[in-house]
This record gives structure tokens, C-alpha cells and sequence, in this order.
């Protein structure tokens, strides 16, 4: 008996060995490594040397360090919490069968499938000031370059507010993938709990309040923190392409540039590699409070 | 156990020959890598000087290695480096040479030099190669020397009956000549301070200028002031003396009290380069970069004038320079390719792209440069412009000097910041990064 149990074990060790290779090689070693380099002065040319806690100090006098940090928390905080509720509002709006809800689902997805640095450069020319279709838009019935209401449209370049604005309507076309997990998360609920309510009378806001949302919260909390975690990398494309950390003085400017930009264009690789700790730490605590606030509503609607 | 092994080993194996592949060569003659970056004209010329060289010399190999900026190009120069595979030979301006040439990747070339046939230092301008010495030593040798001009569109200064800029003329000149340049759709002159949603808006803007270190610096050092407490050991930006905050408050005036430069809003909507190829913009005050980009221009007459003058004449050092890395496992070669690309038969190829002012007094001087069917008409002024350029600091950490300035200086030109903040601003922030710097 024990036989095929070994051997199906060997096959599933297999199976899992290019994937671990991978992982081990491509991501928890260069992981490791930047960690132990967070703690030396590198600059990529000389070899490392120990600088201790330097780094870490240096960093809390650093105030580009600080406004970078501050703009990605604030990022984190705006763009995850619209981007769960517009998929979650998306996947339940065409979950039912009707006529072109493929196409919508499919016009949903797409901007997901667009290359990441094409996306970027399409949001220049949608961003533009003066020809952009966004502000000729915003422009019509009003008069010399002014809104109907007689405003400025948004000058999303120049502008901190509206390029941070601008950033996280960038990241909110593109939550096509929690759409589609929540689709069939959506399809997946049993129809009886609805008939249930239906049958007591239940409003469309009791539905969804005590049955929907209930019944998808795991995934819909799986896919907050998921998203928590990449709203540190999704702003790179955007800050890099779109804005170039600016308008001055640095109000795009996210962890993930600011790690780019003082690792691979200053040469300050060990200080990069601090900040990138400091971002892995933030990521971490971020999905503990998460788990956390979960496990509280958990606590309150299933046991 | 042992076929599980087999199989990591072969994955890790095929791991190994996809991460690092390019840096083991085949056993024939191994070609210099030479990594640029630049637009696709620039990166056609480069290609035409390695097919040039290729033909000239037989059995030698050049591979380009085309990076998509110059961001783009410190990230590959410094990975590629830490990884132990640099390139052979890289072009680099000297304001961003300093960080590689602090930390020991750049190649001393004084024994080459001393040694070759080919190569005599005294054929090329002195202030291009004493850019690139670090230490004393010539690390790289320059490839172009150019300056700042003012290019200007001749068909618009006719159309408008405005004369054009001439030699010698003064900053007031240039503000005026601009201000008178500056009209509406129907031709007229405006003033183009006015805010958003006036009724008239420029069509035509008087003058281009980015509000950057490289672009002030001329005109401080014009007026008899600099930009850095000490140009030898630099620790801050110092524009506090009189003279360097009087150029600062006219190069913002151009904006804030004059409005001949383009809004903050125009320039993201179309960067000055465009709106000139565009005829919407009258002057331009660039380097020689932007000649590739101007010749394709059919719709009007374009020319270059000098820099205006504030007390005597002062001009920018631009200049580029190949550089071969200490790393290099192929020096020999790598040396016969820059010999050839710095000779004479080199730089004319080069030259006659546009692109460059050559380094070659000599080429400088020949119609490869100068050609009169080809406009600029008017060349002879960058090479008038030699004699009294100046190069700016190249302490290692000038990469992020510039960028801390920029944005700065963007926000005095375009929000209208009080000028003692931002001369404040730019010494206290600046300090750190000049502290950390080392100066060759």
C-alpha cells in the first residue's frame, strides 16, 4: 500500500520542482540578498561594505523618502478600496445572463490585457491638457478653453492633486482580474439562498447586504489584500511613463520609483534595498490589519 | 532521488544559459559591444559608423547595444557591471560620467593614448577631453563638443517683419525679440501672462527654454556669477550672489512677467522641441542635439544664433565621450574601434548626421560640419561658441544635483515660487547630495 503512495508523492515532487526552482532562484534568493544589502553601502560598481543601520537612519531624514512613503499609503488607501468595489459592482451588475453581457465582460477585461507601458503612454495622449479627449470633453459648452462651469478642466500633468487623481484612475481600469474572480465567485453562490429571500420579500439592498456580500466576503477579502499588496508595484508604470514622479516636487513620486530611481539611476543600491525593506515591512503590516478586520466580520456574520 | 536531481540540475542549468547567456562569446573573434542610447536617427548613424568601421577593418566585429534613454542606459551600465559583464565601450555625456569614473568602471587611457599611431589629443578641442579627465587621468575620450544656441524660425521673424537675432546681441534683446514674436491666431502681438480662459491665447510663443541648471548656468556665468559655491571641491548651489539671482529672475520673468515662454500646461501638451518642428514656437534655446529633428522640417527656413550676452560671452560645454569600462575582456579590440570613431573618417560619419559638433578640430572645420546645403546654415556659431564654453561640475552625484534642480526651478518658472525659497531650496537640498559626491 505504501508504494504508489511514495511514488505518487515522488511524481507530485516533480511536478513541483520547476516551479520551486523558480521561485527559489528568481525570487526568495535576489529576496534574501537585497535584504542582507539593505543593511551596506552598494552602489552596484565597489564592492558592498557594512554600513549597519545607516541606511534605515538615512532614510528617516530623507524627505523625498518620506513623501514617497506617504503618497504610496495614501495611493494604497484611495485606489484599493474603488478598485474592489468597481470590480465588485462590475461582476455583479453581469453575472446574469443577458444580451452583450459578453461583450461587457470582455470590454471590462481588456484594458487588463493591454501591455503595461502601451497602457501608459495611451493615458499621456487621454491626460494631455490642451488635446486630450479627457479635457476636449470636460471643454464642450464651455468657452475659451474653460469647463461649461466656467472652471479650469484638470490639468492632470501639472497639477499635484490631479495627477495623483490621475494615477489612481489609471489603476482603476484595470482590476480586470478581481472582476473576473469575483464573476465567478458571483456565479458559484447557490440560487436557493436567493429563492429564500425572494420569497420573504427581501429588498434588492437586504439581498445583497445579508446575502451577497456575506457569502463573498472571503473572496472579496482575499482579493483586498491581494490588491494591497500590488498597489505598491502598480504605481511604477504609471509614475514612470505617465508623470515622471512629478509635477515637482514629487508628487507622484511612489515607493517603487523612488526604489528605482535611487538604486539604478543614483547608484545608491544599498539604500535602495533599504527602502525596498521598509516597503516589505509596510506590505506585511498592511495585510495583518486586513486579516485582522476579516477575521472580525467573520467572527460577526458565521459563527 | 537521483532523476529528481538530474532534473533541478538540468532546470538550474537552463536557468544559467537564458539569465547569462549573452555574456560567454562564441570562440571567433568576440565583437565590441558598444552601448548608446539616443533617438532612431542617432542610433542609424551609430550603425552606419560600425558597418563603416566593419568594412574598413576586416575580421573586426561591433555589436550595438541600443538603450531607450539615458535612464535607460545607467541602469544596463550599472547592472550590467555588478553582474561582471559590462559593455566594451559606452557613449556618455561628462555630466553623468562622474559617478562611474568615481567608483573605478571607466578605463585610464593615458597609455593608449601615448601609444597609438592614429590618435593625437592635440587634434581635438582641449575643453572636451579635459571634461572627461578624472583625477588627471583621460578616462574617456569626447566624442562632440557642442554649446547652447538659439535656433529660431527664419520663416516667422520675415512673415512678422521682426529682425532677426544677431551675434553679439544682450539678454534684453532676446526679450525683446521674443516678446515681439509672441502673437495670436491672427498675427498679433500678446501678451501671453494672462490667465487660463482668457479670450486670446499665443498661437505663436516667442521663446522655448527649459528652466534647468544646464540651461541657467551659461547665463549666470554670463552675468559673472556661478552656480556652485566652489567649481574646483563644489559643496551647494550657491545662486545667492547678485549676479546668478539677477539671471535666475529673468529666465523666470520669461515666464511670469512676460509670458513669451509656453505654461507649464503647454509644454506637457507639446514639448518645445515639437512646437518648433511645428512653427508654433519662434526661438529655441537647445544644444546641437536637436539639428537631427530640425532637418526633417520642410514647411520653413530655420537657423541657429549665439547665446545672448549678459557681460561677455559664455557658453555651456555639451559633450559625449566614449568610455571603455575597466571590466572590459576585450580592451585591445575595444580601443581599435574607438580609434577609429574618433578619427577623422569617424567623426565625419558621425557628423553628418547632424548630431554632433566634432570633437576633430579639423572635421569641426571641414564640410562634413559646415556644409551649406544643409541648415543649419549658420554652424559656424557653435564653433564660434568653443572658445568660451564652460563645463559644469562632474562630481558623481550631478545626476541627482539635476534632478532636484529641475523641479525646483520648474516650480519657480511655472507656479511663480518666491525666489529666495527657491535659491534657499536649492542650496540646503543640494548640500547632502554634494556631501555624499566625490570630484575627480
Amino acid at each position: 500500500m505504501t508504494r504508489p503512495d511514495t511514488r505518487s508523492r515522488r511524481q507530485l515532487a516533480l511536478m513541483l520542482a520547476p516551479y520551486l526552482v523558480g521561485l527559489v532562484g528568481l525570487v526568495l534568493l535576489p529576496a534574501l540578498v537585497t535584504l542582507a544589502l539593505a543593511f551596506t553601502e552598494y552602489d552596484l560598481l565597489r564592492p558592498p561594505s557594512w554600513a549597519g543601520l545607516d541606511n534605515f537612519v538615512g532614510l528617516t531624514e530623507d524627505p523625498i523618502f518620506r513623501v514617497a512613503l506617504l503618497n504610496s499609503v495614501v495611493f494604497a488607501l484611495v485606489a484599493v478600496p474603488l478598485r474592489v468595489l468597481l470590480a465588485l459592482g462590475l461582476a455583479l451588475l453581469l453575472h446574469r445572463r443577458a444580451v452583450g453581457v459578453g461583450t461587457a465582460r470582455t470590454t471590462v477585461l481588456l484594458p487588463t490585457a493591454v501591455p503595461e507601458i502601451a497602457y501608459g503612454l495611451l493615458w499621456l495622449w487621454l491626460f494631455n491638457p490642451l488635446y486630450g479627449p479627457i479635457n476636449q470633453l470636460l471643454r464642450i459648452g464651455g468657452e475659451h478653453g474653460l469647463t461649461v462651469l466656467g472652471r479650469t478642466p484638470p490639468q492632470w500633468l501639472t497639477d499635484p492633486t490631479s495627477a495623483r487623481a490621475g494615477i489612481i484612475l489609471m489603476s482603476l481600469f484595470t482590476m480586470g482580474e478581481t472582476f473576473v474572480v469575483l464573476l465567478a465567485a458571483r456565479r458559484a453562490l447557490p440560487r436557493d439562498v436567493y429563492e429564500l429571500a425572494a420569497i420573504e420579500d427581501a429588498t434588492g439592498w437586504d439581498v445583497f447586504r445579508r446575502v451577497t456580500l456575506p457569502l463573498m466576503a472571503p473572496v472579496l477579502a482575499l482579493l483586498a489584500v491581494r490588491d494591497a499588496i500590488a498597489s505598491l508595484h502598480f504605481t511604477f508604470v504609471p509614475a514612470f511613463v505617465v508623470t515622471d514622479g512629478g509635477p515637482p516636487p514629487y508628487s507622484t513620486t511612489y515607493l517603487s520609483l523612488f526604489v528605482y530611481q535611487t538604486g539604478f539611476e543614483y547608484l545608491r543600491y544599498g539604500y535602495a534595498a533599504a527602502a525596498t525593506l521598509v516597503m516589505m515591512v509596510l506590505t506585511l503590516a498592511a495585510v495583518l490589519v486586513q486579516w485582522r478586520l476579516i477575521r472580525r466580520y467573520r467572527g460577526r456574520y458565521l459563527s | 532521488m537521483k532523476r529528481k536531481a538530474l532534473l533541478a540540475l538540468a532546470l538550474c542549468a537552463t536557468l544559467a544559459v537564458t539569465g547569462c547567456g549573452s555574456g560567454s562569446g562564441s570562440a571567433t573573434s568576440t565583437p565590441v559591444k558598444l552601448l548608446v542610447f539616443g533617438a532612431p536617427e542617432e542610433l542609424a548613424a551609430y550603425r552606419t559608423l560600425i558597418e563603416a568601421y566593419q568594412d574598413a577593418r576586416p575580421g573586426e566585429r561591433v555589436q550595438l547595444i541600443e538603450a531607450s534613454d539615458r535612464r535607460d542606459l545607467l541602469a544596463r551600465l550599472a547592472t550590467s557591471v555588478a553582474g561582471g559583464a559590462p559593455p566594451d565601450v559606452f557613449l556618455m555625456n561628462y555630466r553623468f560620467y562622474g559617478q562611474f569614473a568615481a567608483k573605478g568602471v571607466v578605463e585610464s587611457l593615458d597609455e593608449r593614448i601615448a601609444g597609438s599611431s592614429l590618435l593625437d589629443p592635440a587634434d581635438y578641442y582641449p575643453v572636451a577631453m579635459e571634461a572627461f579627465k578624472w583625477d588627471g587621468a583621460q578616462l574617456c575620450l569626447p566624442q562632440n563638443v557642442s554649446s547652447l544656441a538659439v535656433y529660431y524660425n527664419r520663416t516667422l521673424f520675415t512673415k512678422y517683419g521682426v529682425p532677426e537675432p544677431q551675434a553679439g546681441w544682450s539678454w534684453n534683446d532676446l526679450v525683446g525679440t521674443a516678446t515681439l514674436m509672441t502673437r495670436d491666431d491672427r498675427g498679433l502681438v500678446i501678451k501671453g501672462t494672462e490667465a487660463e480662459g482668457a479670450a486670446r491665447l499665443p498661437a505663436v510663443h516667442g521663446l522655448g527654454v527649459e528652466p534647468s541648471i544646464i540651461r541657467l548656468a551659461p547665463l549666470v556665468w554670463s552675468n559673472g556669477g556661478e552656480i556652485v559655491d566652489d567649481p574646483q571641491r563644489p559643496t551647494r548651489l550657491a545662486l545667492d550672489s547678485p549676479a546668478a539671482r539677477e539671471a535666475l529672475r529673468n529666465l523666470v520673468d520669461l515666464r511670469l512677467a512676460y509670458g513669451v515662454v509656453p505654461t507649464d500646461a503647454e509644454v506637457e501638451a507639446e514639448d518645445d522641441e515639437s512646437r518648433f518642428l511645428n512653427g508654433r514656437l519662434a526661438m529655441l534655446m537647445t544644444s546641437r542635439r536637436a539639428t537631427t529633428n530640425f532637418r526633417t522640417i520642410t514647411d520653413f527656413e530655420w537657423d541657429v544664433a549665439p547665446l545672448p550676452i549678459y557681460r561677455q560671452p559664455v557658453g555651456v560645454l555639451h559633450s559625449d565621450a566614449y568610455c571603455m569600462t575597466t571590466g572590459s575582456k576585450n580592451k585591445d579590440a575595444a580601443w581599435r574601434f574607438m580609434e577609429y570613431a574618433m578619427d577623422a573618417e569617424g567623426q565625419r560619419i558621425i557628423a553628418a548626421t547632424g548630431r554632433t559638433v566634432p570633437s576633430h578640430i579639423e572635421v569641426s572645420r571641414s564640410s562634413a560640419f559646415l556644409d551649406p546645403n544643409q541648415p543649419p546654415r549658420n554652424s559656424q556659431v557653435f564653433l564660434d561658441a568653443i572658445p568660451t564654453v564652460r563645463a559644469l561640475p562632474t562630481v558623481s552625484t550631478w545626476p541627482e544635483i539635476e534632478d532636484l534642480s529641475y523641479g525646483i526651478l520648474e516650480n519657480a518658472m511655472h507656479r511663480g515660487d518666491k525666489l529666495d525659497d527657491v535659491i534657499r531650496e536649492l542650496d540646503t537640498k543640494s548640500r547632502p547630495m554634494f556631501a555624499r559626491g566625490e570630484n575627480g
